[in-house]
């Protein structure tokens, strides 16, 4: 964790880095490509950073060329710029920040830690290293919940929204947009690294959601973490993007991920079941008797965690519905808790 | 004789244009004038109950019939000896005047027929047309038009694609826009646009005439257009690899197919996937039902001048002159001579768009009456 976070700051530090230690990279990049003169409207910049990127081998090299351009002219994407910035001249403070910011995209920063913001449902939310950065599947687990409580019985919604627990929650991403669309609805959101935490907070802050959101940190495999959950009162909804890639996919990873996210966000073990199981052994305590939980998974999972919990009769917990992904890949859990 | 009543009924209100006279609809709607005896005829085969939500069509008649009898009674006393009593009638009878124009202007609104869209959000789409970079930077300026008159109506307004030249204009672009009556303002706006000026780019000061298209598409409800989510192809950038928490990517592009028609519908505005895909499957939607609509309204208003729909969409409807500072609708024969104001997409473009509306009510009372006989 250490040694990370020293790479961390040499790299985030890029720009300055070139002054004085031997921080070849950043030096490097900053010489061989400062922006040519005359080359100055948005347009030309960003074909300029592309040509760059790829020459470089950068996955998404107009992508992220078009991203830190719109971003530093003050628009989410190239294309919802307004035309006359396309082709206005840049000035020499804009170049600069493009400069810096093309810099930490050379060094494989993920885009969203590089704009230090990213789009989630209708949220925007401040992304900072090394928490997850959530992937656009996830947009579509927050949709099965959202029709899932809209189909409850009225009177399970009585006046009260639904008590939801997120475990592993991240930026927030998950806990911020349920909230903002269920309107009556408390989020409980666990996250036993600390930085998840405060940025879970700052988001929440962010978009006047924290009157509705308790954030506790907490590892739910430490014994007794039970204790902590239980005060709350029985939760309708248990919702999760747990740690699931297999540890032997791990090396696999990009560059982006492997030396920028946490991997403990990541890594789910040797079948990448570790802390689907915790939370699936912790559920049936903290649920009330018609109680759901909602996972996204990897696409082997499905099967695995069909099996395990009919190996678990006691958990009395039924995997009722499996949801594939925009891309048709098995990628998301129902299960159920069933009475005894 | 009913196109012959057509004409007649646009010599009219062309004839109106010019010396600004009050609505022509009133003037079908005096005693002995067509409209009235078709008023006449419906309020009468009401007693049969044969329309329904007409009482206050009825009633709306009755005062009117009432008010103008009082009114020949008054007009009686001008010429009293009198002159106390003279003065009196004077103030009467302007007083009857004044309830019988907003009399006959509640019965119009009643009568015109109101499209089932009338309430519905819209999609706007500019297209540059003939005229290279000088069309393209119209359409830049016609986009921002339309984007500041939303604003004005407080309407809601999402740019949904967005395809500017390398200079600064604009070869495409679509917005969704939603509001009140938004659709019956906007409706009037699809056509060819014409623009005559010298463009920037022009050295030896010539005058170029170029083009531009918009398109109004209206916004079918869930209820009105039901799409099989089978006919429906969805690309996004992350077809291959593992997906999940194993890729970190950033392309939220997304196109949508619709199958049978071949219809293709992309976004990209936004950070977000879903949001992108939301957007798209709008566009597609109201692409899909003004496909539909326009079968169908092709086959009604054949007949009218102000064209809404496919083929409203290659007619020349307006001219904006920029050396003599002028716009002309050509539907009404009107011009307006601040070029400027009108581009900034507030009042001027309001009232253009309101004698669009009168006169579109206007046709389709004579089109009605002409109907019946």
């Amino acid at each position: 964790m250490k040694f990370w976070g020293q790479i961390l700051w040499t790299l985030l530090s890029g720009p300055r880095g070139r002054r004085g230690a031997p921080q070849g990279w950043a030096f490097n990049s900053w010489k061989t490509y400062s922006s040519p003169a005359g080359l100055s409207s948005a347009t030309g910049i960003v074909n300029h950073w592309t040509r760059v990127f790829e020459e470089r081998g950068i996955p998404e090299a107009r992508e992220s060329s078009e991203y830190i351009v719109a971003h530093v002219l003050g628009a989410k994407t190239f294309q919802s710029l307004r035309p006359a910035l396309w082709t206005k001249p840049l000035t020499p403070q804009q170049l600069e920040c493009i400069q810096e910011l093309c810099n930490h995209r050379l060094q494989r920063m993920p885009v969203q830690y590089i704009l230090g913001e990213w789009d989630f449902q209708g949220l925007n939310l401040k992304m900072a290293p090394p928490v997850f950065i959530p992937r656009p599947e996830t947009e579509e687990l927050v949709e099965w919940v959202l029709e899932e409580v809209a189909q409850r019985p009225p009177a399970v919604r009585a006046q009260d929204g639904p008590l939801i627990l997120e475990v592993g929650c991240g930026s927030g991403a998950i806990a911020l947009s349920l909230l903002s669309q269920l309107p009556k609805t408390q989020v409980i959101a666990v996250d036993k690294e600390e930085a998840a935490v405060s940025l879970t907070l700052e988001n929440a802050q962010r978009l006047q959601l924290q009157d509705r959101i308790r954030i506790i940190h907490l590892d739910i495999t430490s014994e007794g973490c039970c204790t902590h959950l239980l005060p709350w009162g029985p939760m309708d909804l248990v919702v999760s993007n747990p740690p699931y890639i297999f540890r032997k996919d791990m090396e696999q990873l990009a560059p982006e991920i492997r030396s920028y996210e946490d991997l403990v966000a990541l890594d789910g073990g040797d079948e990448g079941m570790d802390i689907i199981t915790h939370i699936l052994t912790l559920a049936p305590w903290l649920l009330n008797a018609s109680g759901s939980i909602f996972l996204e998974v990897d696409p082997r999972h499905p099967e695995l965690v069909s099996s395990w919990l009919q190996s678990q009769p006691d958990l009395h917990l039924s995997l009722v519905g499996v949801r594939e992904d925009f891309c048709g890949r098995p990628r998301f859990l129902h299960v159920q808790k069933s009475a005894p | 004789m009913r196109s012959g009543f057509l004409r007649s009924a646009r010599r009219l209100w062309a004839r109106r244009a010019i010396s600004r006279m009050p609505p022509p609809s009133e003037e079908l709607l005096a005693r002995g004038g067509p409209l009235r005896a078709f008023l006449e005829r419906r309020v009468g085969s009401e007693a049969g109950g044969l329309d329904a939500g007409s009482p206050q069509l009825a009633a709306a008649a009755r005062l009117l019939n009432e008010k103008e009898r009082e009114l020949r009674d008054t007009e009686s006393l001008l010429h009293d000896e009198n002159e106390d009593l003279k003065k009196l009638a004077e103030s009467e009878i302007a007083l009857c005047q004044k309830e019988i124009a907003e009399l006959k202007h509640r019965i119009i609104s009643l009568l015109v027929p109101s499209e089932d869209m009338d309430g519905s959000d819209l999609i706007l789409e500019v297209t540059a047309g003939v005229g290279g970079q000088e069309a393209m930077l119209f359409t830049s300026e016609m986009f921002d038009m339309y984007q500041q008159y939303a604003a004005f109506k407080r309407w809601h307004f999402e740019t949904l694609e967005y395809f500017p030249s390398e200079l600064g204009g604009l070869r495409h672009a679509s917005a969704s826009i939603g509001g009140p009556e938004a659709y019956r303002h906007m409706k009037f706006e699809g056509g060819v646009h014409r623009v005559q000026r010298v463009p920037k780019t022009e050295r030896q000061g010539r005058i170029h005439t170029s083009t531009m298209t918009v398109a109004i598409l209206p916004q079918p409800t869930e209820i009105k257009l039901v799409i099989n989510p089978k006919d429906l192809r969805i690309d996004t950038k992350r077809a291959s690899g593992a997906g999940g928490q194993h890729v970190n990517t950033t392309d939220s592009a997304v196109r949508i197919v619709h199958l049978p028609t071949g219809i293709i519908s992309e976004c990209q505005q936004e950070r977000s996937q879903l949001k992108n895909r939301e957007l798209a499957m709008k566009k597609l939607r109201a692409r899909l039902y003004s496909m539909r609509l326009e079968e169908e309204t092709a086959k009604r208003y054949s007949a009218r001048k102000i064209q809404v729909g496919t083929k409203g969409r290659s007619e020349k409807i307006r001219t904006y002159n920029f050396p003599q500072n002028r716009v002309t609708d050509h539907r009404i024969n009107k011009s307006l001579h601040d070029l400027e104001s009108f581009m900034q997409g507030d009042c001027l473009l309001d009232d253009l768009i309101q004698s669009l509306k009168d006169y579109s009510d206007y046709e389709s009372l004579v089109e009605m009456i002409s109907r019946k006989d």
